[in-house]
């Protein structure tokens, strides 16, 4: 599913300035479709979390970046481990 | 047994709420599955936190529950099966799914040769759909029932203008599929070509019908066979053969030709059916006028009251 800015507002529940915010901080980058942002499925899920490190959980600004930093870094591995995991040696 | 809200975020009757606040948040930046993207439990445990800090974190549940009107979960909202953003990132995610923006490789760059073998991790699987076999291909085909049960040969005509000869086992039922190895779309590379699988529908007979092995036909016959008796030619599945018909044989009397059935398997089994001439026959009729049966069978007995 493929969202527009105001669609992907209204989803999440979250203001303007705050998408703002989120996307000067790098927090969430839309795939670009011509000349576009397009937000998707996993955008809405990453932006829940975002929503719930900050009011549940008390995470600052400084913390979130932190946190989405190594959560990429370890879905990037966790990836890689994966696919490692598909070959099978070669006999 | 339900948890005690108290007891699953570990504070005591009397916490404040902002001792509960902080109780949870301890507990949820451990359990969040977010942050735990690799371990299943930790979805149900943060379930289980989230619904004991509603409970708690609401004045007027909490009055409730520690007044017993309520249960622990007994204001949970119903809640729909939630994607969390895991399920859209790393192994869990197919590529088509994750957004490529968010992923990062700089946890492993550092780690000499990480590249290449991702690099061959790819070339591999490329190299292996290449070389996978072709795919099988599904075709249908009649059969007429005396081939099915005898077996036979059956060309099947090929979308492309080629044909295959289908041996066709003896005894074959409808629903059976055929597999013809290597008759389907050939490999993009050495992997060979796939089957063609053939789904067999076996046609109707006028006359004959299968019952497991046993084939069943009706036979008629006339007064004069069915009276007295003696050889009457009686088709089977693999040609006609004589048939001696014992004399006094019934209507609806039931003979058996062994192996005469499905694949050399079962029998034929010869139903009688007595038929009067089709036209009527004045010799017949003159001495049926003339004729006293020596025994006089009721025949409608099971009919009186």
């Amino acid at each position: 599913m493929i969202l527009k800015r105001t669609e992907f507002m209204a989803r999440t529940n979250i203001d303007e300035q705050t998408l703002e915010t989120w996307l000067s901080e790098q927090w969430l980058v839309p795939v670009e479709e011509a000349s576009d942002e397009a937000f998707t499925d996993a955008d809405i899920a990453r932006a829940q979390l975002i929503r719930e490190l900050n009011h549940d959980l008390g995470v600052n600004q400084a913390g979130i970046s932190v946190a989405l930093h190594l959560l990429d870094q370890l879905h990037g591995l966790r990836r890689a481990v994966y696919e490692l995991r598909q070959i099978k040696p070669r006999g | 047994m339900l948890k005690n809200p108290y007891e699953i975020l570990g504070v005591s009757k009397s916490a404040s709420a902002d001792d509960i606040r902080s109780a949870y948040r301890k507990l949820a930046k451990k359990l969040h599955p977010d942050l735990n993207p690799g371990d299943k439990k930790a979805e149900e445990r943060f379930k289980e936190i989230s619904v004991a800090n509603d409970l708690l974190s609401d004045n007027e549940k909490r009055a409730k529950f520690d007044a017993g009107v309520i249960d622990a979960v007994g204001n949970e909202k119903p809640q729909q099966q939630r994607q969390y953003y895991r399920d859209y990132a790393g192994a869990g995610a197919g590529r088509g799914k994750a957004n490529p923006n968010y992923e990062s490789a700089s946890a492993f760059s550092d780690l000499d040769g990480m590249d290449d073998i991702m690099a061959q991790i790819y070339a591999q699987q490329a190299h292996a759909r290449r070389n996978a076999k072709g795919t099988d291909v599904r075709y249908h085909l009649n059969i007429p029932f005396l081939d099915a049960v005898t077996g036979a040969t059956q060309r099947l005509n090929l979308p492309d203008g080629t044909t295959i000869d289908v041996k066709i086992p003896a005894g074959i039922e409808t629903g059976r599929i055929i597999r013809l190895k290597g008759k389907g779309q050939p490999s993009q590379g050495a992997g060979g070509s796939g089957d063609a699988l053939v789904e067999v529908t076996v046609l109707a007979h006028p006359h004959f019908t299968r019952v497991g092995d046993d084939l069943l036909l009706e036979l008629s016959v006339s007064i004069k066979e069915a009276a007295l008796g003696g050889p009457v030619k009686t088709p089977t599945a693999a040609g006609s053969v004589m048939l001696n018909i014992p004399a006094g044989s019934n209507a609806g009397t039931q003979l058996r030709l062994k192996g005469k059935g499905v694949a050399g398997r079962g029998d034929q089994l010869v139903k009688l059916r007595v038929v009067l001439p089709q036209r009527s026959d004045q010799q017949l009729n003159d001495f049926l006028k003339t004729w006293t049966p020596a025994f006089e069978d009721d025949l409608r007995k099971e009919f009186q009251p």
